[in-house]
This record gives C-alpha cells, sequence and structure tokens, in this order.
C-alpha cells in the first residue's frame, strides 16, 4: 500500500511489490541458463564436430533473437505451449523459458571459455594418475573453471536482472509494471518514480558485479588463476 | 565409413525425427478444450480478464488502497458475480491484449476497446456499452488550430499505439499526408511528453483528456465521436459473450449503468 506519494513510500512500494518478481524471474532464468550453458559448452569443448554444430547453431539462434520477440512467441505466438499449466502461470513460464534459453546460448560462452582456459595437462596428469575422462573433469578442470567463470557470470546475472522488464508487457507484476503503476496514480510527477527504479536495478546490479567483477578477478590472479 | 560419419548421419536423422514428432504432437497431446468456457470458468472459480491499467477512468490499479479500479472494473465485478466466480485480472500492454485473448491465456479483454471491422475480425465483442469521444488535445497556450485531421500535416502527433487513433492517423499517413506520427505505449508518458513540448498534439480519448485537463494545463481542438466501446472474448466461446450480454443489457435495463457511467463519467 503507497502511502504517500513521496520518494521514500515510492521506493519501498517498488521493492515490496516488484523485487520478488523480478528476483524470481531472475533466478530461473539464470539457474536454467546456467544448465542450458553448460550443457552447451560440453558440447562445444569434447563433442565431436557434429555436436559442436548444433551447438553453435542453437547460440547463433538464440543470440540473435531479440528478448521481447522470444517472450511474445512463447507467451502468445504459440497456445499449446505450456497447455499443462494453469493460464494464470502461463505467461510467467514463457518468460522464465524466454530468459533461460537466452542466458543459456550466452552462458555457454562463459563457460567454454573458463574450460578452456584450464591448462590441459591438469587434464593429462589427472589421467596418469588413474582418473577416467569424467573424473578428471568433475574433481580436476570443473573446479577451476566455474571459479573462473564466475566473474563473467556476475556480468550475465546484471543482463538478465535488467532483462527481466521486458516482462511486463505480457502482464508479469515486476518493478517496471509496478512504477508504472504508480505513475498512472500520480500524474504529475512521471520522472521521480523511474528515477527511483533506475536507481533500485543500480543496487542490484552495482555491488554483485563489483564484488564478482574485481575482487574475483583479483582473488584469481592471486591464486595464479584465469587473467 | 568411419564412427564421424555414422555419428553425423545418426545426429541428421534424429533431428528429422525429433522435429517430426515435434510437429505432430501438439495433435497427439492436449485434448481440445472444453466445449463450454463458461464451465471451466465456474469450475476454476475465476474468470481471466485483461486491462491495461492506465487508462482512468476506464482502469486503473490505485496504488493506496493496492486495488483495480474503474468503470470497466466495476462491470467486470459485475459479470463475474453473474458467473458466480471471481475475477483474476492480467495487467498488460494494450497492445498485447488481443494476442493474450486469442492465444488463451486470459477469456476476456476489459480495456476500453472500441469496436472496429478489423478488430471484430480477430476477437468478439459483447454489447458495446459506451460512446466517447475522439479529441485532438494541445497544450492551453497553443495556437494550433484545426477543422479537420488532414490540417495536422507537419506537425509532430503523439498517439498511444494499437489504439484507433493509431490506426486513423497511420491510414492518413499512409495515403500521404504528412504527419509526424509518434506512437507511446503508454497515454501517461505521451503527455507527459506534450507538456514537455516534444509534441505539438496528441489525438486521445475524452475521457483522458478530462482526467489529464486537471494536471495539464490542455485544451481540445477537435472532437470526433469515436467507435463504440465493448468487451471483447474469442469467436470460439459464444457461451462467454452470451453471459457477458445478458449482463450488459440487464445492467442498462435496471438502470445499473447509468449509475456506473454517473459514477465514473459524471
Amino acid at each position: 500500500m503507497l502511502q504517500a506519494p513521496d520518494l521514500p513510500s515510492i521506493f519501498f512500494y517498488i521493492i515490496f511489490h516488484g523485487l520478488p518478481i523480478t528476483l524470481i524471474l531472475t533466478a530461473h532464468g539464470l539457474i536454467w541458463g546456467f544448465l542450458i550453458g553448460l550443457l552447451l559448452a560440453l558440447m562445444r569443448v569434447y563433442g565431436t564436430r557434429e555436436i559442436e554444430w548444433v551447438a553453435i547453431a542453437y547460440e547463433k539462434v538464440f543470440r540473435g533473437i531479440p528478448l521481447l520477440v522470444l517472450i511474445f512467441l512463447f507467451a502468445f505466438g504459440v497456445p499449446g505451449l505450456f497447455w499443462f499449466i494453469d493460464p494464470l502461470y502461463r505467461t510467467l513460464a514463457a518468460v522464465i523459458l524466454s530468459l533461460a534459453l537466452r542466458s543459456g546460448a550466452y552462458q555457454s560462452q562463459i563457460l567454454r571459455g573458463a574450460i578452456l582456459s584450464v591448462n590441459p595437462g591438469q587434464q593429462l596428469a589427472a589421467r596418469a594418475l588413474g582418473m577416467s575422462r569424467l573424473q578428471a573433469f568433475r574433481y580436476v578442470v570443473m573446479p577451476q573453471a566455474l571459479r573462473m567463470a564466475l566473474p563473467s557470470w556476475s556480468n550475465e546475472y546484471a543482463v538478465v536482472i535488467k532483462d527481466t522488464t521486458f516482462a511486463s508487457a505480457v502482464g508479469i507484476i515486476e518493478m517496471l509494471r509496478v512504477t508504472f503503476r504508480v505513475v498512472a496514480n500520480n500524474p504529475e510527477m512521471l520522472f521521480p518514480p523511474l528515477v527511483i527504479l533506475a536507481i533500485i536495478y543500480l543496487i542490484f546490479t552495482y555491488p554483485i558485479t563489483r564484488f564478482f567483477g574485481e575482487r574475483q578477478t583479483q582473488k584469481l590472479k592471486d591464486l595464479g588463476l584465469g587473467g | 565409413m568411419n564412427g564421424r560419419g555414422i555419428a553425423a548421419i545418426a545426429l541428421i536423422i534424429g533431428i528429422v525425427v525429433g522435429f517430426s514428432i515435434g510437429w505432430f504432437a501438439p495433435a497427439l497431446l492436449p485434448p481440445a478444450p472444453a466445449p463450454s468456457l463458461v464451465a471451466q470458468i465456474q469450475a476454476r472459480g475465476s474468470l481471466y480478464v485483461g486491462t491495461s491499467s492506465d487508462w482512468p477512468p476506464f482502469e486503473i490499479y490505485n496504488t493506496t488502497t493496492d486495488q483495480y479500479e474503474g468503470f470497466d472494473i466495476d462491470l467486470c465485478e459485475m459479470i463475474a458475480a453473474h458467473l458466480g466466480v471471481t475475477v483474476t485480472w492480467f495487467d498488460m500492454d494494450f497492445d498485447a491484449l488481443p494476442a493474450a485473448c486469442i492465444a488463451g491465456t486470459i477469456d476476456m479483454i476489459a480495456a476500453a476497446m472500441f469496436v472496429t471491422p478489423e478488430r471484430a475480425e480477430q476477437l468478439a465483442h459483447s454489447v458495446p456499452y459506451i460512446r466517447t469521444n475522439q479529441v485532438v488535445v494541445v497544450k492551453g497556450n497553443s495556437t494550433l488550430t484545426i477543422t479537420d485531421l488532414e490540417d495536422l500535416e507537419g506537425y509532430t502527433v503523439g498517439v498511444q499505439s494499437g489504439t484507433v487513433e493509431d490506426l486513423d492517423l497511420t491510414d492518413l499517413v499512409d495515403a500521404g499526408v504528412g504527419i509526424n506520427l509518434v506512437r507511446y505505449a503508454r497515454a501517461d508518458i505521451m503527455l507527459a511528453d506534450l507538456e514537455a513540448g516534444g509534441l505539438d498534439a496528441t489525438y486521445v480519448d475524452e475521457p483522458v483528456f478530462t482526467v489529464y485537463s486537471g494536471i495539464y494545463f490542455l485544451k481540445t481542438i477537435y472532437t470526433y465521436p469515436a467507435p463504440p466501446t465493448a468487451l471483447f472474448c474469442r469467436w470460439e466461446n459464444p457461451d462467454l459473450l452470451q453471459e457477458i450480454n445478458i449482463v450488459i443489457l440487464n445492467a442498462f435495463a435496471d438502470g445499473t449503468m447509468d449509475a456506473l457511467i454517473a459514477q465514473w463519467f459524471g
């Protein structure tokens, strides 16, 4: 409930009413996107040339389609797509699917780079110790690769949380939609709520990208990993 | 043939088979929706209504009471009460509403939507319940005067995208009239732009002008009767359309509609 249209009340109103959905969308987009991205990265690094083509084609397609187009496509373009879900949550599912498919295409690049940056000598050494290929990957390559992916991955988080604003177009009540509701109720002040929204997004992106992007990079450098 | 070749062929066959299954799966999997939408609505206990909550006094989300309010909102509550269910609101962009209704996400649209021949092809409309005006709005100190929409040639004019005003002016632009048309997703931003001097005029519904003339110094320079306003649902669900029409016609008969109009537009 918005008590009065002063700036602190608007700030907390947007946070309380919009932030949960924004964070749910971001988390789902990142987690499913991570699984898709990991699969694609493995396909590209360890797969045969044919499997690699499939992964590359996927990345090309989903990096080439604007997110809003994907959302409209999955929300309204393919009516039977989520027939097993209550209509109440179909648009939400469509948005999560779009965010995940798109984020997966980008995360695969991040993870592929991280896997390749682990010195191949370590893989050979692990094999020489009697580990299977899978064990070598699971216990030697993967732990290092995931750490090295963190800085770029925090960047992907910042992209996804900002892209959740597209969900407002198809009726998800996230922070942008809540902000516009405040504007519709107080038409005399259009810019203050939008500026407050911008500040909220900054609060939720900058500290994370700073911590992971800068401190984590420094930490990796101290360990002699990555760059 | 080496292993790689076999893998490639297997992959291609797999993709072809997979896509074919995907192509035919929709025909096999979900059963066709139950014949009666009204029965479905009553079974789930909720009527799914799409709206675009930036259009007072037709519909707005009141951030003080955290409730939807407005003429269309009250009308839909009456329909839901008639069906013995509650209303679940889907608040989205105005131009996304027809797609959402056709796709089946929402049962009906209540967004002060005008009946036009183009929309009637896509969606079924109820009995029209109100008729408003379309007005060309300028700043209060503007010297612009027009006798016809063609006179807007050479000026920058704002419209809300997907509205009848948008279609009317787009037709003029397509016919060669040199109007610099700017389309907005939301009326409030459009009027803020008019106030800031980014637009020479806007072409909007009269109720919107009424609301914003309380905030900005505005005047109308041209009035044109708008098409009738109605609720919309899918052609495939005449049963819901029938119930909607019963409620609207009863409201006209017993004076409830006039009371509603007086309450929101008085």
